[in-house]
């Protein structure tokens, strides 16, 4: 399957989706004025990917921002991986700053929500 | 701490500018790397604006001057800036433009630079060029790296004279104000107004609002046209001024949620302008920051935004939490573009109450203003 790389742009995060090499990361920015079309095209590469997915899937979710519109994507993305877990491992980790508390609820929040191990990296 | 007062400011703010027209504040200290972020979103508008790439240059050019005027002085006072914090403001008036730092000097510099300046508006344009030369080869003006060059560059790039004034603060230090005006098209062509009325007005318009915004302790002031593009400038000036902190980050998310709240429910009355009309601006008192946003709303906007604030108050943190959760996975709320998470976040966020008001304008007009805080303190 065709990796998903997608580049950070001032207001859209860095999307790495890479079955090939195992390597799952949304990272710095996501506060795009329209979040559903930046994200569509994401959801759509993870419906694919759940047809046949690897035995095991590390997402890492390394933000720094993320504006309301964005985690409402956020969590259909996780309701994918949720889906994936069904028949192969799963695991989020989810990376907030140590100050950053908002961050950090914002994860527990989408770990009471979805069904998927999460493991919560403090940097 | 719900203040009405600054609602009426904040309509009154608004009201000073007129139909694509717009006009940015930055108040506080200058480094480098805020410099930077000022001018790039003072450009972007300028570029969208002004049409011809000459006019655009000289704009940026006189900022850059301008700004670097105010860290010059800064430079040399360091230790009372905190206490009287400088502006840089960028305006256009219908073909106008603005250039106008305030920014605290010693009285002592005053005459000399009283007599730069006369000397200066004396010339010509060809003998202002000669003196431009002359300067640059003899440097005599000025007794502190290129601060004469900088007014001969600003009247040179204006094509027009500088408009100057100064503000005594204490028996030490007054304001100097100093504003350049760029007209994008010739004089001809230009009101019958009485031209050196009309440019003093300018000037004063500018230290009534430096006034109210020492009143309110307001850090940025932004009144204009809202799209992305701003908000990530106005994003990066938060960043740039602030320490990283929580209260920093969470400063910029309540920015990010009001200002895209414009953006996306602002009533746009002008097909012709980038962006929604409306203002933005953040004030300090000791650890508290207040956030106020003002937009345009039609009568039935207002009544589904008023009702949809008045649900969100009515909330206990508990309830809140558990309605956030359920809007988090309603994924059917008709526009995909609406996430109806909004107002929940700002309320989270805050830790607070939002406070909000609906100014009748016109018939089916509302200024509606929205107003969040942000503090230290732990939620």
């Amino acid at each position: 399957m065709e990796p998903l790389i997608l580049k950070e742009t001032e207001d859209t995060p860095e999307i790495i989706f890479n079955p090939e090499e195992n390597i799952f990361k949304i990272s710095k920015i996501s506060v795009p004025e329209d979040a559903f079309q930046f994200y569509e095209p994401i959801l759509t590469w993870l419906k694919n990917y759940e047809k046949n997915p690897n035995p095991e899937t590390i997402v890492n979710f390394d933000l720094e921002y993320v504006n309301t519109a964005s985690s409402k994507q956020l969590i259909q993305i996780m309701l994918l991986l949720e889906k994936i877990a069904e028949k192969s491992k799963v695991t989020i980790k989810w990376y907030y700053e140590a100050i950053d508390e908002d961050m950090q609820s914002l994860g527990e929040r989408y770990n009471k929500l979805v069904k998927v191990n999460f493991e919560f990296i403090e940097i | 701490m719900f203040d009405n007062n600054l609602f009426d400011k904040a309509f009154n703010l608004f009201s000073r500018v007129e139909k694509q027209d717009f006009e940015y504040v930055y108040r506080g200290y200058f480094t480098h790397n805020i410099t930077k972020k000022i001018l790039v979103l003072a450009d972007t508008n300028i570029q969208k604006a002004v049409a011809r790439a000459t006019i655009q240059k000289r704009i940026y050019y006189i900022m850059v001057e301008g700004l670097q005027n105010i860290t010059r002085h800064q430079d040399e006072i360091n230790y009372e800036t905190e206490k009287y914090p400088g502006i840089f403001a960028i305006q256009k008036r219908k073909k106008k433009y603005f250039v106008t730092t305030g920014n605290l000097v010693l009285n002592e510099k005053i005459p000399s630079l009283k007599e730069k300046i006369a000397k200066i508006n004396s010339l010509e344009k060809d003998e202002l060029k000669k003196f431009h030369k002359e300067v640059l080869s003899t440097g005599v003006m000025s007794d502190k790296g290129g601060a004469g060059l900088g007014l001969i560059e600003m009247a040179r790039k204006s094509d027009n004279k500088l408009i100057s004034s100064f503000e005594l603060v204490n028996e030490e230090y007054s304001y100097f104000y100093l504003q350049t005006q760029i007209p994008t098209i010739s004089e001809d062509d230009e009101d019958e107004e009485d031209q050196d009325v009309s440019m003093r007005k300018y000037l004063i318009s500018i230290k009534k609002l430096h006034l109210s915004l020492n009143i309110e302790n307001i850090l940025l002031y932004f009144n204009g046209f809202f799209n992305q593009e701003n908000l990530l400038s106005l994003l990066a000036i938060i960043k740039g001024r602030m320490n990283m902190s929580i209260t920093t980050i969470r400063l910029s998310n309540v920015m990010v949620e009001m200002i895209q709240n414009i953006i996306k429910h602002g009533q746009q009355n002008d097909e012709s302008v980038d962006g929604v009309p409306g203002i933005f601006f953040l004030a300090q008192q000791d650890d508290c920051f207040t956030l106020t946003s003002g937009n345009f709303v039609k009568d039935t906007a207002k009544e589904v935004i008023q009702k949809r604030l008045e649900f969100v108050n009515s909330m206990t943190d508990e309830d809140l939490s558990e309605y956030y959760d359920k809007i988090l996975l309603d994924f059917e709320l008709g526009d995909a573009k609406k996430t109806g998470l909004g107002f929940s976040d700002l309320r989270i966020k805050s830790g607070k109450r939002l406070t909000y008001n609906f100014h009748k304008v016109e018939d089916e007009n509302y200024f509606y203003i929205l107003q969040t805080e942000v503090t230290n303190k732990k939620k």
